[in-house]
Protein backbone atom coordinates (compact mmCIF):
# COMPACT_ATOMS: atom_id res chain seq x y z
CA UNK A 1 0.00 0.00 0.00
CA UNK A 2 2.52 2.17 1.25
CA UNK A 3 4.18 1.75 -2.24
CA UNK A 4 0.74 2.32 -4.83
CA UNK A 5 0.97 5.74 -2.75
CA UNK A 6 4.51 6.66 -3.47
CA UNK A 7 4.20 5.43 -6.93
CA UNK A 8 1.23 7.77 -7.54
CA UNK A 9 2.69 10.39 -5.78
CA UNK A 10 5.63 10.26 -7.71
CA UNK A 11 3.44 10.07 -11.13
CA UNK A 12 1.51 12.80 -10.36
CA UNK A 13 4.15 15.43 -8.84
CA UNK A 14 5.59 17.75 -12.17
CA UNK A 15 9.57 17.37 -12.50
CA UNK A 16 10.36 20.68 -10.72
CA UNK A 17 13.27 21.65 -8.27
CA UNK A 18 11.80 20.18 -5.40
CA UNK A 19 13.03 16.73 -6.69
CA UNK A 20 16.27 17.70 -5.97
CA UNK A 21 15.60 19.15 -2.55
CA UNK A 22 18.20 16.57 -1.10
CA UNK A 23 20.85 18.30 -2.93
CA UNK A 24 22.71 21.56 -1.46
CA UNK A 25 23.58 23.97 -4.59
CA UNK A 26 26.27 25.92 -2.45
CA UNK A 27 29.54 23.98 -3.97
CA UNK A 28 27.83 24.03 -7.80
CA UNK A 29 27.43 28.01 -7.06
CA UNK A 30 31.06 28.57 -5.67
CA UNK A 31 31.91 26.76 -8.76
CA UNK A 32 30.26 29.64 -10.75
CA UNK A 33 31.22 32.44 -8.99
CA UNK A 34 34.80 31.34 -8.86
CA UNK A 35 34.72 31.33 -13.12
CA UNK A 36 33.64 34.85 -12.87
CA UNK A 37 36.48 36.38 -14.73
CA UNK A 38 36.87 33.47 -17.38
CA UNK A 39 34.98 34.10 -21.13
CA UNK A 40 33.32 32.31 -23.39
CA UNK A 41 36.14 32.10 -25.88
CA UNK A 42 37.20 28.65 -24.70
CA UNK A 43 33.75 26.99 -23.74
CA UNK A 44 35.17 23.70 -23.41
CA UNK A 45 38.19 24.94 -20.48
CA UNK A 46 34.82 26.98 -18.85
CA UNK A 47 32.92 23.86 -18.69
CA UNK A 48 35.60 21.92 -17.33
CA UNK A 49 36.38 24.38 -14.96
CA UNK A 50 32.59 24.68 -13.61
CA UNK A 51 31.46 21.03 -13.42
CA UNK A 52 35.05 18.99 -12.78
CA UNK A 53 34.51 18.84 -9.09
CA UNK A 54 30.92 18.32 -9.32
CA UNK A 55 29.51 15.07 -8.88
CA UNK A 56 25.56 14.84 -10.07
CA UNK A 57 24.37 15.75 -13.27
CA UNK A 58 21.93 18.45 -11.88
CA UNK A 59 24.49 19.78 -9.85
CA UNK A 60 27.17 19.92 -13.01
CA UNK A 61 23.74 21.99 -14.60
CA UNK A 62 23.62 24.30 -12.22
CA UNK A 63 26.92 25.26 -12.10
CA UNK A 64 26.68 26.35 -16.24
CA UNK A 65 23.15 27.79 -15.81
CA UNK A 66 24.27 30.17 -12.38
CA UNK A 67 27.88 31.35 -14.72
CA UNK A 68 25.35 31.80 -17.73
CA UNK A 69 22.82 33.99 -15.28
CA UNK A 70 25.25 35.92 -13.69
CA UNK A 71 27.78 36.86 -15.99
CA UNK A 72 25.64 37.22 -19.57
CA UNK A 73 23.93 40.57 -19.87
CA UNK A 74 20.63 41.18 -21.07
CA UNK A 75 20.91 43.89 -24.16
CA UNK A 76 17.36 45.81 -24.63
CA UNK A 77 18.75 47.78 -27.71
CA UNK A 78 19.60 44.66 -29.10
CA UNK A 79 15.97 43.02 -28.32
CA UNK A 80 14.19 46.36 -29.40
CA UNK A 81 15.80 45.84 -33.35
CA UNK A 82 15.34 42.22 -33.35
CA UNK A 83 11.82 42.96 -32.40
CA UNK A 84 11.04 45.97 -34.82
CA UNK A 85 12.91 43.68 -37.94
CA UNK A 86 10.22 40.63 -37.28
CA UNK A 87 7.57 42.06 -37.00
CA UNK A 88 8.36 44.21 -40.04
CA UNK A 89 8.99 40.73 -42.07
CA UNK A 90 6.49 38.35 -40.27
CA UNK A 91 4.85 37.89 -43.67
CA UNK A 92 8.31 37.33 -45.82
CA UNK A 93 9.87 34.34 -44.88
CA UNK A 94 12.94 34.67 -47.06
CA UNK A 95 13.29 38.60 -45.59
CA UNK A 96 12.56 36.79 -42.53
CA UNK A 97 15.27 34.76 -42.95
CA UNK A 98 17.99 36.70 -44.35
CA UNK A 99 17.63 39.16 -41.01
CA UNK A 100 17.46 36.62 -38.86
CA UNK A 101 21.03 35.01 -40.65
CA UNK A 102 22.61 38.33 -40.56
CA UNK A 103 21.33 39.19 -36.86
CA UNK A 104 22.72 35.61 -35.65
CA UNK A 105 25.96 37.03 -37.00
CA UNK A 106 25.76 39.78 -34.58
CA UNK A 107 24.55 38.49 -31.72
CA UNK A 108 26.81 36.03 -31.29
CA UNK A 109 29.83 38.57 -32.12
CA UNK A 110 28.35 40.25 -28.93
CA UNK A 111 27.87 37.53 -27.11
CA UNK A 112 31.56 36.58 -27.82
CA UNK A 113 33.17 40.11 -26.65
CA UNK A 114 30.95 41.66 -24.94
CA UNK A 115 28.93 38.66 -22.90
CA UNK A 116 26.01 40.39 -24.07
CA UNK A 117 22.85 38.62 -25.43
CA UNK A 118 19.20 38.57 -25.81
CA UNK A 119 17.14 35.38 -24.70
CA UNK A 120 17.79 32.61 -27.60
CA UNK A 121 21.77 33.89 -26.77
CA UNK A 122 21.04 32.73 -22.94
CA UNK A 123 19.22 29.66 -24.07
CA UNK A 124 21.45 28.83 -27.12
CA UNK A 125 24.80 29.07 -24.63
CA UNK A 126 23.30 26.84 -22.24
CA UNK A 127 22.33 24.58 -24.54
CA UNK A 128 26.53 24.78 -25.57
CA UNK A 129 28.12 24.66 -22.47
CA UNK A 130 25.27 21.63 -21.43
CA UNK A 131 26.78 19.90 -24.19
CA UNK A 132 30.09 20.17 -23.70
CA UNK A 133 29.27 19.07 -20.21
CA UNK A 134 27.33 16.02 -22.21
CA UNK A 135 24.33 17.29 -20.50
CA UNK A 136 20.54 16.55 -23.30
CA UNK A 137 19.53 20.28 -22.96
CA UNK A 138 17.10 21.76 -25.64
CA UNK A 139 16.34 25.29 -26.44
CA UNK A 140 12.62 25.76 -26.21
CA UNK A 141 10.83 28.19 -28.43
CA UNK A 142 7.70 30.15 -28.11
CA UNK A 143 5.87 32.94 -26.24
CA UNK A 144 6.79 34.63 -22.97
CA UNK A 145 4.42 37.12 -21.67
CA UNK A 146 5.45 40.18 -19.47
CA UNK A 147 3.47 43.39 -18.70
CA UNK A 148 5.02 45.06 -21.16
CA UNK A 149 4.20 42.28 -23.72
CA UNK A 150 1.37 43.86 -26.12
CA UNK A 151 -0.70 40.82 -26.79
CA UNK A 152 -2.02 42.11 -29.97
CA UNK A 153 1.90 41.90 -30.86
CA UNK A 154 2.28 38.63 -30.26
CA UNK A 155 2.77 37.15 -33.10
CA UNK A 156 5.75 36.04 -34.15
CA UNK A 157 7.10 34.00 -30.91
CA UNK A 158 8.91 36.61 -29.04
CA UNK A 159 11.22 34.24 -26.27
CA UNK A 160 13.54 30.59 -25.91
CA UNK A 161 13.94 28.95 -22.88
CA UNK A 162 15.68 26.09 -22.18
CA UNK A 163 14.65 22.22 -21.09
CA UNK A 164 17.18 19.86 -19.42
CA UNK A 165 17.25 16.51 -18.67
CA UNK A 166 18.27 15.13 -15.31
CA UNK A 167 17.83 11.61 -14.30
CA UNK A 168 15.62 10.63 -17.40
CA UNK A 169 12.93 13.46 -16.42
CA UNK A 170 12.59 16.97 -18.39
CA UNK A 171 12.71 19.88 -16.84
CA UNK A 172 12.29 23.60 -17.46
CA UNK A 173 14.21 27.35 -16.89
CA UNK A 174 14.57 30.55 -18.03
CA UNK A 175 18.15 31.99 -17.87
CA UNK A 176 17.01 35.07 -19.57
CA UNK A 177 14.30 35.96 -17.08
CA UNK A 178 16.39 34.73 -14.01
CA UNK A 179 19.75 37.05 -14.74
CA UNK A 180 18.08 40.24 -14.38
CA UNK A 181 15.33 43.05 -15.73
CA UNK A 182 16.82 45.71 -18.49
CA UNK A 183 15.64 49.30 -17.49
CA UNK A 184 13.56 50.19 -20.52
CA UNK A 185 13.89 53.92 -19.87
CA UNK A 186 18.10 53.69 -19.47
CA UNK A 187 18.64 50.40 -21.29
CA UNK A 188 20.65 49.48 -18.53
CA UNK A 189 20.98 45.90 -17.70
CA UNK A 190 20.63 45.16 -13.64
CA UNK A 191 21.91 41.84 -12.60
CA UNK A 192 19.68 40.28 -10.26
CA UNK A 193 18.98 36.54 -10.21
CA UNK A 194 16.25 34.82 -9.71
CA UNK A 195 16.33 31.79 -8.39
CA UNK A 196 12.76 30.59 -9.55
CA UNK A 197 12.72 30.21 -13.15
CA UNK A 198 15.61 27.44 -12.20
CA UNK A 199 13.86 23.99 -12.73
CA UNK A 200 10.29 25.20 -12.23
CA UNK A 201 6.85 24.08 -11.69
CA UNK A 202 5.69 23.74 -15.32
CA UNK A 203 2.10 24.14 -14.01
CA UNK A 204 2.91 28.03 -13.20
CA UNK A 205 5.78 28.02 -16.04
CA UNK A 206 2.61 27.44 -18.70
CA UNK A 207 0.94 31.03 -17.34
CA UNK A 208 3.44 33.26 -18.94
CA UNK A 209 5.38 30.43 -21.30
CA UNK A 210 3.68 28.85 -24.29
CA UNK A 211 6.10 26.79 -26.09
CA UNK A 212 5.69 26.12 -30.13
CA UNK A 213 6.03 22.32 -29.64
CA UNK A 214 3.43 21.42 -27.27
CA UNK A 215 5.42 18.58 -25.46
CA UNK A 216 7.59 21.61 -23.78
CA UNK A 217 4.74 22.38 -21.68
CA UNK A 218 5.83 18.86 -19.73
CA UNK A 219 1.90 18.57 -18.79
CA UNK A 220 1.57 15.53 -20.92
CA UNK A 221 -1.81 15.05 -20.19
CA UNK A 222 -3.39 18.22 -19.66
CA UNK A 223 -4.52 20.43 -23.38
CA UNK A 224 -3.42 24.43 -22.91
CA UNK A 225 -4.15 26.58 -25.94
CA UNK A 226 -2.86 29.35 -26.92
CA UNK A 227 -5.86 31.02 -26.35
CA UNK A 228 -5.88 30.38 -22.30
CA UNK A 229 -2.28 31.31 -22.67
CA UNK A 230 -3.14 34.98 -23.89
CA UNK A 231 -5.79 35.19 -21.32
CA UNK A 232 -4.10 34.42 -18.33
CA UNK A 233 -3.25 36.84 -15.38
CA UNK A 234 0.20 38.77 -16.23
CA UNK A 235 2.77 37.31 -13.59
CA UNK A 236 5.86 38.73 -12.14
CA UNK A 237 9.76 36.93 -11.12
CA UNK A 238 8.17 37.00 -7.88
CA UNK A 239 5.65 34.70 -8.79
CA UNK A 240 8.34 32.23 -9.04
CA UNK A 241 9.88 33.12 -5.75
CA UNK A 242 6.75 32.52 -3.51
CA UNK A 243 4.40 30.08 -5.59
CA UNK A 244 4.10 26.79 -6.86
CA UNK A 245 1.35 27.22 -8.99
CA UNK A 246 -1.29 30.31 -9.83
CA UNK A 247 -4.80 27.98 -9.65
CA UNK A 248 -7.26 31.11 -9.56
CA UNK A 249 -8.57 33.28 -11.41
CA UNK A 250 -7.32 31.53 -14.12
CA UNK A 251 -8.62 35.21 -16.49
CA UNK A 252 -6.87 38.40 -16.43
CA UNK A 253 -9.30 40.52 -17.58
CA UNK A 254 -13.06 40.39 -15.19
CA UNK A 255 -16.46 41.71 -15.59
CA UNK A 256 -18.19 41.64 -11.62
CA UNK A 257 -21.38 43.17 -10.56
CA UNK A 258 -21.07 45.24 -7.82
CA UNK A 259 -20.23 43.50 -4.42
CA UNK A 260 -20.06 39.83 -6.15
CA UNK A 261 -17.50 38.14 -4.80
CA UNK A 262 -14.28 37.25 -6.38
CA UNK A 263 -11.42 34.13 -5.61
CA UNK A 264 -8.14 33.68 -5.56
CA UNK A 265 -6.13 30.71 -5.28
CA UNK A 266 -2.41 30.31 -5.17
CA UNK A 267 -0.46 27.21 -3.86
CA UNK A 268 2.58 29.14 -1.80
CA UNK A 269 6.41 27.69 -1.95
CA UNK A 270 6.98 28.47 1.99
CA UNK A 271 4.87 29.56 5.03
CA UNK A 272 3.52 33.26 4.72
CA UNK A 273 2.20 35.71 7.18
CA UNK A 274 -1.25 36.64 6.01
CA UNK A 275 -1.16 40.23 7.11
CA UNK A 276 1.48 40.19 4.24
CA UNK A 277 -0.77 39.83 1.66
CA UNK A 278 -2.16 43.13 -0.01
CA UNK A 279 -3.75 44.54 -3.26
CA UNK A 280 -2.79 47.40 -5.00
CA UNK A 281 -5.87 48.88 -6.77
CA UNK A 282 -5.31 51.32 -9.35
CA UNK A 283 -8.68 53.24 -10.41
CA UNK A 284 -7.24 55.40 -13.23
CA UNK A 285 -6.85 58.09 -10.75
CA UNK A 286 -5.07 57.07 -7.54
CA UNK A 287 -3.37 53.68 -6.07
CA UNK A 288 -4.84 52.44 -3.23
CA UNK A 289 -3.28 49.82 -1.61
CA UNK A 290 -5.19 47.57 0.43
CA UNK A 291 -5.81 44.23 2.30
CA UNK A 292 -8.23 41.30 0.67
CA UNK A 293 -11.67 41.09 2.07
CA UNK A 294 -10.78 37.62 3.16
CA UNK A 295 -7.41 36.03 3.43
CA UNK A 296 -6.65 32.60 4.79
CA UNK A 297 -4.58 29.47 4.54
CA UNK A 298 -5.06 25.66 3.80
CA UNK A 299 -2.14 23.83 4.17
CA UNK A 300 0.37 25.19 1.61
CA UNK A 301 -2.90 27.42 -0.65
CA UNK A 302 -3.38 30.85 -0.26
CA UNK A 303 -7.17 31.72 -0.09
CA UNK A 304 -7.96 35.08 -1.33
CA UNK A 305 -11.78 36.84 -1.93
CA UNK A 306 -12.59 40.07 -2.66
CA UNK A 307 -15.99 42.47 -3.75
CA UNK A 308 -15.76 45.86 -4.69
CA UNK A 309 -18.47 48.30 -3.75
CA UNK A 310 -17.99 50.99 -6.19
CA UNK A 311 -18.41 51.30 -9.94
CA UNK A 312 -15.14 51.57 -12.20
CA UNK A 313 -12.35 49.88 -13.67
CA UNK A 314 -9.70 48.50 -11.88
CA UNK A 315 -5.61 47.42 -12.23
CA UNK A 316 -5.67 45.24 -9.09
CA UNK A 317 -1.91 43.85 -8.21
CA UNK A 318 -1.14 41.37 -5.54
CA UNK A 319 1.72 41.98 -3.28
CA UNK A 320 3.10 39.50 -0.67
CA UNK A 321 5.24 41.62 1.55
CA UNK A 322 7.13 43.90 -0.88
CA UNK A 323 6.63 40.90 -4.18
CA UNK A 324 4.74 41.51 -6.76
CA UNK A 325 3.15 38.74 -7.48
CA UNK A 326 0.28 38.73 -10.41
CA UNK A 327 -1.92 41.52 -11.98
CA UNK A 328 -5.83 41.49 -12.93
CA UNK A 329 -7.92 43.87 -14.32
CA UNK A 330 -12.01 44.16 -12.99
CA UNK A 331 -14.37 45.78 -14.33
CA UNK A 332 -17.19 46.51 -11.83
CA UNK A 333 -20.58 47.22 -12.36
CA UNK A 334 -24.47 47.53 -10.55
CA UNK B 1 24.74 -16.83 20.01
CA UNK B 2 27.75 -15.03 20.65
CA UNK B 3 29.64 -17.71 18.92
CA UNK B 4 27.66 -16.80 15.42
CA UNK B 5 28.20 -13.47 15.45
CA UNK B 6 31.44 -14.16 15.90
CA UNK B 7 31.78 -16.89 13.11
CA UNK B 8 29.51 -14.66 10.79
CA UNK B 9 32.01 -11.51 11.26
CA UNK B 10 35.00 -13.61 10.31
CA UNK B 11 33.14 -15.10 7.25
CA UNK B 12 32.69 -11.19 6.29
CA UNK B 13 36.11 -10.12 6.77
CA UNK B 14 37.57 -13.26 4.54
CA UNK B 15 35.12 -12.55 1.74
CA UNK B 16 36.38 -8.98 2.01
CA UNK B 17 40.06 -9.55 2.26
CA UNK B 18 39.77 -12.82 -0.80
CA UNK B 19 37.50 -9.70 -2.82
CA UNK B 20 40.37 -7.05 -2.06
CA UNK B 21 43.06 -9.48 -3.55
CA UNK B 22 41.01 -10.62 -6.49
CA UNK B 23 40.03 -6.52 -7.60
CA UNK B 24 43.56 -5.77 -6.80
CA UNK B 25 45.06 -8.27 -9.64
CA UNK B 26 42.76 -7.05 -12.44
CA UNK B 27 43.66 -3.08 -11.29
CA UNK B 28 47.39 -4.10 -11.96
CA UNK B 29 46.68 -6.08 -14.79
CA UNK B 30 45.12 -3.36 -16.83
CA UNK B 31 47.03 -0.60 -15.34
CA UNK B 32 49.94 -3.05 -17.44
CA UNK B 33 47.94 -2.75 -20.70
CA UNK B 34 47.05 0.68 -20.69
CA UNK B 35 50.80 1.37 -20.31
CA UNK B 36 51.85 -0.70 -23.09
CA UNK B 37 49.38 1.06 -25.72
CA UNK B 38 50.67 4.11 -24.64
CA UNK B 39 53.88 3.56 -25.05
CA UNK B 40 53.10 2.36 -29.02
CA UNK B 41 51.29 5.62 -29.75
CA UNK B 42 52.35 8.75 -29.74
CA UNK B 43 50.56 10.99 -31.83
CA UNK B 44 51.23 14.31 -32.87
CA UNK B 45 47.61 15.88 -34.22
CA UNK B 46 47.60 18.94 -36.68
CA UNK B 47 44.97 20.22 -38.64
CA UNK B 48 43.12 23.10 -39.96
CA UNK B 49 39.24 24.03 -39.26
CA UNK B 50 37.26 25.66 -41.61
CA UNK B 51 33.74 26.58 -42.43
CA UNK B 52 31.75 27.35 -45.94
CA UNK B 53 33.26 30.45 -46.40
CA UNK B 54 37.36 29.90 -45.52
CA UNK B 55 39.22 29.23 -42.50
CA UNK B 56 37.95 29.81 -39.19
CA UNK B 57 40.56 31.10 -36.42
CA UNK B 58 39.97 31.40 -32.34
CA UNK B 59 37.67 27.37 -32.47
CA UNK B 60 38.54 25.29 -29.81
CA UNK B 61 40.11 22.65 -29.78
CA UNK B 62 39.72 20.27 -26.67
CA UNK B 63 40.49 16.55 -25.28
CA UNK B 64 37.62 15.17 -23.84
CA UNK B 65 37.50 14.58 -20.51
CA UNK B 66 40.15 17.24 -20.26
CA UNK B 67 41.07 20.81 -20.53
CA UNK B 68 44.20 20.35 -22.21
CA UNK B 69 43.74 21.86 -25.73
CA UNK B 70 44.29 24.19 -28.48
CA UNK B 71 42.92 27.19 -30.32
CA UNK B 72 42.90 27.25 -34.47
CA UNK B 73 44.95 30.29 -35.50
CA UNK B 74 44.05 33.19 -38.05
CA UNK B 75 44.72 30.42 -40.80
CA UNK B 76 42.27 28.12 -38.98
CA UNK B 77 45.46 25.79 -38.17
CA UNK B 78 46.13 24.37 -34.91
CA UNK B 79 48.79 21.95 -33.15
CA UNK B 80 47.60 19.64 -30.08
CA UNK B 81 50.02 20.71 -27.63
CA UNK B 82 50.04 16.89 -26.34
CA UNK B 83 50.35 13.70 -28.15
CA UNK B 84 47.39 11.67 -28.57
CA UNK B 85 46.99 7.86 -29.00
CA UNK B 86 43.89 6.09 -30.63
CA UNK B 87 40.73 6.15 -29.17
CA UNK B 88 41.22 9.73 -27.69
CA UNK B 89 38.44 12.02 -28.50
CA UNK B 90 39.03 15.84 -29.78
CA UNK B 91 36.15 18.14 -29.31
CA UNK B 92 35.51 21.13 -31.53
CA UNK B 93 33.56 23.88 -30.34
CA UNK B 94 33.39 27.68 -31.79
CA UNK B 95 30.31 30.14 -30.72
CA UNK B 96 27.40 29.69 -33.05
CA UNK B 97 28.59 26.58 -35.43
CA UNK B 98 27.84 23.11 -34.31
CA UNK B 99 30.10 21.02 -32.32
CA UNK B 100 31.90 18.21 -33.39
CA UNK B 101 33.69 15.20 -31.75
CA UNK B 102 36.57 13.23 -33.58
CA UNK B 103 37.83 10.05 -32.42
CA UNK B 104 41.95 9.64 -33.25
CA UNK B 105 42.64 6.66 -34.98
CA UNK B 106 46.37 5.03 -35.33
CA UNK B 107 46.53 7.09 -38.34
CA UNK B 108 45.71 9.93 -37.51
CA UNK B 109 48.01 12.80 -37.89
CA UNK B 110 46.11 16.02 -39.86
CA UNK B 111 42.50 16.76 -39.69
CA UNK B 112 40.40 18.51 -41.91
CA UNK B 113 37.31 19.51 -40.66
CA UNK B 114 34.29 21.52 -41.98
CA UNK B 115 32.50 23.13 -39.25
CA UNK B 116 28.80 23.71 -40.01
CA UNK B 117 26.57 26.94 -38.57
CA UNK B 118 24.05 26.45 -36.00
CA UNK B 119 20.54 27.19 -37.38
CA UNK B 120 18.70 29.15 -35.13
CA UNK B 121 16.12 31.94 -34.63
CA UNK B 122 16.76 34.73 -32.64
CA UNK B 123 14.33 36.61 -30.49
CA UNK B 124 14.13 37.67 -27.50
CA UNK B 125 11.81 39.36 -24.74
CA UNK B 126 13.00 40.75 -21.45
CA UNK B 127 12.02 40.17 -18.16
CA UNK B 128 10.14 43.47 -16.12
CA UNK B 129 8.67 43.94 -12.74
CA UNK B 130 6.84 46.93 -14.04
CA UNK B 131 3.53 46.72 -13.18
CA UNK B 132 1.22 46.29 -15.92
CA UNK B 133 -1.29 49.40 -16.70
CA UNK B 134 -4.42 49.30 -18.65
CA UNK B 135 -5.12 52.14 -21.31
CA UNK B 136 -7.49 54.04 -20.38
CA UNK B 137 -9.97 56.34 -22.58
CA UNK B 138 -10.24 59.14 -20.09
Amino acid sequence: MRYLLLFIFAFQSHAQISDFDHIDFSKADQMASMCKNEGLDNMPKLVYNLTSNLDTDVEQFRAIYMWVCHNIANDYTLYLKNKRKRNKFKNDSTKLRVWNENFKKVVFKKLLKQERTICTGYAYIIQELAKLANLDCEIVHGYGKTSMTNINELDPPNHSWNAIKLNEKWYLCDPTWASGIPDPETNFFKFEYNNGYFLSNPRLFIVNHFPLDKKWTLLENENHTFEEFLDAPILYGKAYTNLKEHAKPKQMHHLLQKNEKVQFKYELIKAIDTKSVSFLIDNGFNNIKTAPNSVHLENRFLILEHQFDTNGFYDVHLYIGDDLISTYTFKVKS
Amino acid sequence: MKKQTFKKITLLLGIMMFSALFSNSIFAQSKVEATTSKAQQNLIVKGKVTDDKGALPGVNVVLKGSKVGAVTDENGEFTFPQSLSSGDVLVFSYLGYNKQNITIDAQTTYINLLMSDNVIEIMGAPSTDKPYKSKRSH
